[in-house]
């Protein structure tokens, strides 16, 4: 069942046992799994069917350090959520990413990448994916990884027809959860505001917070505030180690044979480095992605390397002049040291139409991460001169220690950390099974969970992690 | 003091116009590759010039 208000959903009666907030890739996926297992569930959804200007303006926010996107841009309030914007990169994280690493702290999950994985065949279902093949080593360093370029789920189109003709899930949209109240063990109800005004208070048995990598450290953070509390007891780690992916042009490659990686359709081919490689150089994982160069590019390379490498400029230009793929760009997406420094917090200044703080978001690149940059872009040159691949070259402002540029791509939109998972409740926010440290009742679902952020976009990891929730919710909900 | 008393004015003048030229004349002994810095021994030295990560071999 959809509603697109409040006041239709509570005409239907509609007895649930579970509330998630949120209609994105983890708020679905975690509905119809309780759906299939005969738990009644609804659905609440901020935003309405569509995109409007209004719904995003919920999501003004400001942000302190590193130049980022316009909060209210880089996310989307509406059903389905940001799947709507959703490229459809999709990898899991890699094993090593769940594993602590000693020279970076605050890393390691409570859980392993075989926790997952039972999932992953519905995880394919449900994003419409071929099989992964292996990782390729192609030296003790460098790996060739997949990533596969999905349809992009829009999970609102996807599912909204199975949605409407459940029994089980209903679905209210244009019903904002304002605040979760809380005693210290349960969350005991929420406030909601719907067609503009507050629109009273909603009790259901669980509540799982699914609205977002920014929003659902919001929502607690200020639901924490207003209870005394009563919602986070164990509140030292929420809204801390938040995290992106760094995403910048890196240089360019000349490359032997184009053909030698076997660039997918879209002519990208992904490298990563090894645990080993990692260890050695101190560094986070990374992914370099090679796009070809168009052929403009491709002479500038030639002009660059003429008086430095002649003999190689030469047959870089006969390789051109024979229309032979040679040159790639090189696009470096890293992993974020978790630091508990980059942080949400709460607006003391400015709030939304509804009364809510918007976001301050608290975010700074480490050194540890321009090490990974720079190491891991010489590590790749290093990798295919061994492996008479080819050679690279790091962009000037990389080369020359510079300031990272402001021009560029920045980040992928992956919102990551905030409510992250964790034994240690100085340190994380939720436990393995994604709920919150001392509360009965309240879970959180999506990438604020993550403990690291590995280089894979996050969707597919989100999609596993919210059918595994699914699947313990379905034990523990009794119906 | 006494090697200089002994040299008239116009042989140390020529002596020092021909010491540059002495090495030319002076046959060098051979480099020991053990001993020689990694730019000279080794062709597959990686080195970074202007950005590019390349080998020796490579270069001009």
């Amino acid at each position: 069942m959809i509603f697109d208000s409040y006041e239709a959903y509570r005409a239907a009666n509609f007895k649930p046992k579970v509330c998630i907030l949120g209609s994105g890739p983890a708020g679905t996926t975690i509905a119809r799994k309780l759906g299939a297992a005969g738990i009644p569930v609804v659905v609440l959804e901020a935003g309405s069917r569509d995109f409007s200007d209004e719904s995003q303006d919920f999501y003004r926010g400001t942000t302190v350090g590193d130049f980022y996107f316009d909060l209210d841009i880089t996310r989307l309030r509406y059903m389905g959520g940001s799947s709507n914007h959703w490229a459809g990169w999709c990898r899991v994280l890699d094993k090593q990413d769940f594993e602590p690493k000693a020279w970076a702290p605050d890393t390691g999950w409570p859980i392993r990448r075989a926790d997952i994985e039972p999932y992953l065949p519905e995880v394919h279902d449900i994003l419409e994916l071929p099989d992964f093949r292996p990782d390729v080593p192609i030296s003790d360093d460098i790996r060739w990884v997949q990533l596969i370029k999905s349809p992009a789920v829009r999970f609102a189109e996807k599912f909204a027809d199975e949605l409407d003709k459940s029994r089980n899930i209903a679905v209210v949209l244009n019903t904002y959860a304002t605040e979760l109240a809380g005693d210290g063990k349960r969350v005991t109800g929420a406030k909601l505001w719907s067609n503009g005004q507050d629109a009273g208070s909603f009790s259901a048995d669980y509540f799982i917070v699914c609205t977002g990598g920014l929003e659902n450290s919001r929502l607690l953070l200020w639901s924490n505030q207003r209870s005394n509390g009563g919602v986070v007891p164990n509140a030292t780690a929420l809204g801390r180690y938040w995290m992106e992916h760094p995403t910048f042009e890196g240089g360019n490659a000349i490359l032997a044979d184009y053909g030698e990686f076997e660039v997918d359709a879209v002519n990208e081919a992904f490298f990563s480095p090894t645990l080993a490689a990692m260890e050695r150089l101190q560094i986070m994982n990374f992914g370099i992605r090679l796009i070809e160069t168009p052929y403009a590019g491709v002479k500038h390379v030639i002009a660059d390397l003429a008086c430095t490498a002649p003999d190689m400029a030469e047959w870089v230009a006969y390789q051109l002049s024979q229309n032979l793929r040679c040159a790639a760009q090189l696009y470096v997406a890293w992993e974020q040291a978790p630091l508990a420094s980059n942080q949400i917090e709460l607006s003391k200044t400015d709030v939304d139409h509804a009364g809510v703080p918007r976001i301050e978001l608290h975010w700074k690149k480490s050194e540890l991460e321009r090490r990974t940059l720079v190491e891991g872009l010489k590590l790749f040159g290093k990798t295919l001169i061994d492996k008479d691949l080819g050679r690279v070259r790091l962009m000037d402002w990389i080369a020359n220690g510079e300031d990272y540029p402001t021009n560029e791509e920045t980040a992928g939109h992956h919102h990551m950390g905030g409510t992250r998972m964790g034994t240690d409740v100085t340190k994380s926010v939720v436990d393995a099974n994604c709920k919150v440290h001392g509360m009965d009742n309240l879970y959180v679902g999506g990438s604020s969970v993550f403990c690291t952020s590995g280089q894979a976009n996050p969707t597919t990891t989100i999609t596993a992690l919210a059918c595994r929730l699914g699947e313990h919710l379905s034990k523990v909900v009794s119906v | 003091m006494s090697f200089f008393k002994k040299m008239s004015r116009r042989t140390l003048v020529r002596a020092m116009i021909a010491l540059p030229a002495l090495p030319v004349f002076r046959k060098l002994p051979e480099i020991d590759a053990a001993q020689a810095g990694p730019s000279r021994a080794d062709p597959n030295e990686i080195v970074e010039v202007n950005g590019w990560i390349l080998k020796r071999s490579d270069l001009a």
